[in-house]
């Protein structure tokens, strides 16, 4: 085996190595006094410890303790995924006077005893090797200084709905500035757009009215309402927002929202504030209790008669020649509060939706039992303009439903329970009401009673999905079927109406939203939260956070907590004059630099400045750390701190210490594949234990050089594991560069005599932890089929084209 | 029931439908009373009219399509309240009273037809036989107050003293005065909707197509000579361009240009566009430029009044 040359300090190493049990999580599959054992023998450890449970505050104690008394002066905790734990025992390792950035973590929980449990031999192998990796990378780490940038104490909020008002009133009167997107004309969202709310029949506009007044009268918010979030630069503490506000062709300051240009108006539309069952004029505002009350003109519809600019006469509101204007703001930290879409059941045929005169969805209920509605408060027909005397409410409209979106929207059986008790009070007993439904969930407080209410007051639960609707052309009455689980016989009902309780939805464009502010979003379309459990209001990027239902459906009261948490989290940030950022930063070594500028294209977010022959400058509060400039710079004159390639050549040699030829080396981005694996262990999927898993920010850190390097010393596969094409990648397009990278040397490689089977890219989100296991299941079953003796042959053959190709290479490289 | 918007296209009507909750927007264009001309595409605020040149089956061309572009349409009525040959109807829930015309958004175009009946000759009815539309009925009544039904059989002071009514339904006369020159004693009296000009350059026109002829609706307006040139009688020509809308020549062969339209006084910037269009930015900037001053004119004399 070949050293790895030092550029460091010649200080005495003394590393110490704490193995964590977790429990039984770890010590149940890996032999953890064996790893231990191990970790004894490697170059440099002069102190090794079990705990059961490193993370709890003995086992922090006994690192602090170890630290001091050992002057031990590198630290690796084999534990969990540093995705959960790395800031602990950062803050573990700071607290014992060793800098932060002088201990790893090597991933023997999500990485093996999870994802491994039928194999504990292996596990425990692939266990040694993580900590050995770890090893490897800590004895050539150095202490580095976090930055501090500082601070502005002001927040956007995207999306004007109940959680956004909410977080915006808790902010605004913490003191700070806030900034209210909304994209329509109103701020409100759905919850304005409601009759009543369960379980206590409050008026929905009654208790959020007040609010939306508070929010526009409220001396720190600023409302963009009809505005577009175009631009987000920058990093916590210091976004750069561009919005666009559309022109409403009325000016806002002069708009008395008295509402006389709307009654000269000749021309109608339909008003998609009503689901479309009334219309709204060409100018106007949507509902009448809107904020900010400032009518709007749909120029689509508009015929330009000008009889609105004759009324509103002095007040010379109403400007025709408005553009739309682009504003820049400066904020600390943004919430993102977007909410949802409501399915539109047109493709299950069966049910009739848009065929069916009869046949509405609850939001379309909602608004024809309104009194503001557009049938006054009446429920009617569509086709005779009739009450209805029979009327069946149908549950889990697409959601629950493995063909359209597998997950539960959470309020459907509530909102139905309120709408079959609000036709019972009003209508008394001279209308009969079917639920079809398959489970009633009503978990939070007072739910549970309500559905006794419904059932106290005879409304016919029936237990079951239907599987069809059909419709008697003359009269227009509808005949539901479905089966009765709980008699296990078909059952048909005829009534005059039918309620679909539909599935509600990611947003729309949440995936413009994602691709803006540099967030991802799960498989069923919602954002994804840091972590589920502990962090389930901030975003993956720092400075961004969720409330309300653009991350999983949430009915009201939920959504409000959530607006609140959300602004207690923004103030944690903003409230503060500085914040730390992470010093995993890129630099320049200005004496190898050759001025080329492909570092300055490299980089995503136009960190690095260069004038022509001098050398390129990274601006430190910029740099995001995703190393791409690194695995681009052709004079590898650029390093990454804390992923040097020092380390990660160091990480390499490492894991392919041993039949480098059976082994798939993994290099996953911390962001989505990382996470994705990390899933993989926390699902318990097994896959093959013949991974190494080499950790860089981005996949756009991967150099070559690894990959040469790799299939040098024998590697049977190499995988790169990068987030989706085209929008995914956390830090906007390393997926791209890599791609664009690899692609060559793929080609190259192949051409050399490499089978292509052997160097693969892999696209995993943070949410395909069983995607990840298979592509591994399918990796080892390929190099299984190649086999031991041809991958070596292969390597054989490639040896002397990948010594050439490497020898050229820094001083870091060179085998 | 969610919002629909429907489109139907049958050989009969063409019908574009919003159907919602509580309301109905309906806009039917009758095929057999469109002539396929240029006045509702050019007045459309939306664009979304159009003309469709048809193919010629046969000896005849066929009139040009109109279609209407249910994406674009907003129901307003435009159309419904220029189109000369009244084709178009826009009603909501059934019911055909525009918002347009009751906010004055729009003008109605005024089709000044005068006709006394006292004066008509009791055996007369040219204007019925003449209109080329059927637009007229003569109906007459004897002292009995009964219906006449043979004139011929009555005596003198029989066919004295029968009364003469003339009906004449007027919102769909494209007012091409061909009534009035068939009225013998010229008590028909007829103003065009649109003034303007029309002339065919015989040299440009060489295909000898008479398209323009097949399509004009309006009977002898346009006419083969002996050596196969087109000409035109501008007398009872409604400047309504559905020749223009055939020619196939793309120079300038077919000029159709209208310079006034008329029509009640509105204060409105949708038929000041319309105007521009329907005639050209001249002519209309002179159209209002009139009103303007009949404005003045008005100003002063109620303050003379008051004075």
């Amino acid at each position: 085996m070949t050293t790895i040359n030092s550029s460091q300090d010649v200080e005495e190493l003394r590393i110490g190595v704490f193995v964590c049990h977790c429990g039984l999580n770890i010590a149940g599959t890996v032999n953890v006094s064996d790893v231990a054992k191990y970790a004894k023998t490697l170059k440099d450890v002069v102190y090794v410890k079990e705990n059961r449970y490193t993370c709890a505050d003995p086992g922090q104690e006994e690192i602090r303790k170890a630290i001091k008394q050992n002057n031990l002066n590198r630290i690796v905790i084999a534990a969990c995924s540093p995705r959960m734990h790395e800031p602990t025992f950062r803050r573990t390792v700071a607290e014992a006077g060793l800098n932060s950035f002088l201990y790893e973590m090597a991933n023997i929980r999500e990485f093996s005893s999870w994802c491994h449990q039928n194999n504990p031999v292996e596990a425990t192998e692939r266990a040694k090797d993580a900590v050995n990796m770890a090893v490897a990378k800590v004895r050539l780490m150095q202490p580095l200084q976090t930055l501090e940038v500082p601070v502005t104490d002001s927040a956007l909020i995207i999306g004007g709905g109940i959680a956004g008002i909410t977080a915006a009133l808790d902010l605004a009167e913490q003191g700070f500035k806030v900034y209210l997107l909304e994209n329509s004309q109103s701020i409100g969202g759905h919850m304005a757009a409601l009759d009543k709310t369960f379980p206590t029949l409050d008026c929905s506009i009654c208790i959020e009215g007040p609010k939306m007044v508070d929010c526009a009268r409220h001396p720190n918010i600023t409302i963009f309402a009809y505005s577009d979030l175009v631009k987000v630069d920058g990093y916590v503490g210091n976004f750069k927002v561009k919005i666009r506000k559309n022109p409403k062709y009325v000016i806002d300051e002069k708009c008395t929202g008295c509402g006389e240009c709307k009654d000269v108006c000749p021309i109608e539309y339909p008003n998609e504030w009503d689901m479309n069952l009334g219309t709204r004029k060409a100018i106007s505002v949507p509902f009448d209790q809107a904020v900010p009350l400032v009518y709007a003109i749909n120029r689509d519809y508009c015929i330009e008669c000008y009889k609105c600019t004759e009324k509103c006469g002095e007040r010379q509101a109403i400007d025709f020649d408005q553009k739309p204007l682009e504003v820049e703001i400066d904020v600390g930290a943004i919430i993102v509060s977007t909410g949802y879409d409501i399915y539109e059941p047109y493709d299950l045929p069966l049910l009739g939706y848009g065929k069916y005169p009869n046949v509405i969805t609850s939001m379309e209920f909602e608004r024809l039992i309104l009194a503001a509605g557009p049938t006054g408060g009446k429920v009617i027909r569509q086709s005779d303009g009739q009450k209805p005397c029979r009327i069946a409410f149908l549950l889990c409209i697409g959601s629950r439903d493995k063909n359209k979106h597998s997950y539960c929207s959470n309020y459907c059986c509530m909102y139905t329970l309120k709408h079959v008790v609000q036709l019972k009070e009003k209508y008394r007993e001279v209308i009969e009401v079917y639920v079809f439904y398959m489970d009633i969930r009503s978990p939070s407080k007072g739910y549970e009673e309500f559905y006794d209410r419904a059932r106290e007051r005879g409304v016919i639960f029936i237990r079951g999905r239907v599987s069809r609707i059909d419709e008697d052309i003359s009269t227009h009455n509808l005949t539901v079927h479905s089966e009765d689980t709980l008699l296990g016989s078909p059952i048909s009902v005829e009534v005059d109406m039918a309620v679909l309780a539909t599935a509600s939805i990611a947003k729309k464009d949440s995936d413009d939203m994602a691709r803006i502010l540099n967030i991802s979003r799960g498989q069923d379309g919602f954002f994804m939260e840091a972590h589920p459990k502990l962090k389930p209001l901030d975003a993956p990027t720092d400075g961004i956070f969720f409330a309300g239902a653009c991350t999983s459906l949430k009915d009201i009261p939920y959504s409000v907590s959530q607006g609140s948490g959300a602004a207690s989290r923004v103030a944690a940030v903003i409230s503060k004059p500085k914040w730390k950022i992470e010093p995993i930063i890129s630099i320049v070594d200005t004496n190898k630099c050759t001025s080329c500028g492909i570092c300055v294209n490299a980089c995503p977010y136009g960190a690095i400045k260069h004038e022509k022959s001098q050398p390129a400058n990274i601006i430190a509060a910029s740099c995001h750390g995703c190393g791409t400039c690194v695995a681009e710079c052709p004079s590898h004159a650029i390093t990454q701190m804390h992923f040097t390639d020092a380390q990660i050549m160091a990480q390499i040699h490492a894991a392919l210490q041993n039949n480098p030829e059976e082994k798939i080396l993994a290099f996953l981005c911390n962001w989505c594949s990382y996470a994705g694996a990390d899933l993989a262990g926390i699902s318990r999927y097994d896959y093959p234990a013949s991974v190494r898993v080499i950790r860089v920010m981005c996949s756009g850190r991967v150099s070559k050089e690894f990959i040469l390097e790799a299939l040098r010393l024998g590697a049977g596969t190499v995988l790169i594991g990068a987030c989706h094409l085209p929008y995914d990648c956390h830090y906007i397009n390393g997926n791209h560069k890599m791609k664009t990278r690899t692609d060559t040397l793929k080609n190259m490689l192949t051409k050399m005599g490499l089978s292509p089977e052997r160097f693969r890219i892999e696209y995993v989100s943070a949410a395909e932890g069983i995607r990840y296991a298979e592509i591994i299941k399918e990796i080892d079953k390929q190099r299984k089929t190649i086999g031991t003796k041809q991958i070596k042959e292969e390597n054989e053959k490639l040896r002397p084209l990948l010594e050439r190709l490497l020898k050229t290479k820094d001083k870091n490289f060179k085998p | 029931m969610p919002y629909k918007s429907s489109k139907q296209d049958s050989s009969d009507v063409l019908t574009l439908e919003w159907v919602l909750q509580v309301k109905n927007y309906k806009l039917t264009l009758d095929k057999h009373r469109c002539m396929g001309c240029q006045i509702c595409c050019l007045a459309c605020p939306k664009e979304a009219v159009t003309v469709e040149r048809q193919l010629k089956i046969g000896e005849k061309t066929l009139k040009p399509k109109v279609d209407i572009n249910l994406d674009k349409c907003n129901f307003c009525g435009i159309c419904d309240v220029t189109c000369p040959f009244g084709a178009i109807q826009v009603t909501l829930n059934g019911v055909h009273n525009l918002a347009l015309i009751a906010t004055k958004s729009y003008p109605k175009l005024e089709r000044t037809i005068t006709l006394d009946p006292k004066e008509c000759p009791k055996t007369c009815s040219n204007c019925e036989t003449a209109c080329p539309f059927q637009l007229i009925k003569v109906s007459k009544t004897g002292f009995d107050g009964k219906p006449v039904e043979d004139i011929h059989e009555l005596s003198l002071t029989e066919k004295r003293r029968i009364k003469v009514s003339v009906d004449i339904k007027k919102e769909y006369c494209p007012t091409c005065k061909i009534c009035e020159i068939n009225c013998p004693p010229k008590t028909l009296r007829v103003t065009k909707i649109f003034e303007g000009k029309i002339a065919i350059d015989s040299s440009k026109c060489s295909l000898n197509c008479h398209a323009c002829v097949d399509v004009c609706p309006i009977p002898n307006v346009l006419t083969v000579d002996t050596d196969g040139k087109v000409v035109v009688n501008e007398v009872c020509c409604i400047y309504c361009g559905a020749c223009k809308n055939v020619c196939p020549v793309e120079v300038d062969a077919l000029l159709v240009k209208r310079i006034k339209v008329a029509h009640e006084r509105v204060h409105s910037g949708a038929w000041n566009k319309a105007l521009e269009k329907l005639t050209s930015k001249r002519d209309g900037v002179k159209a209002l430029k009139a009103v303007a001053s009949i404005k003045k004119r008005d100003i002063v004399i109620k303050r003379l009044q008051d004075e």
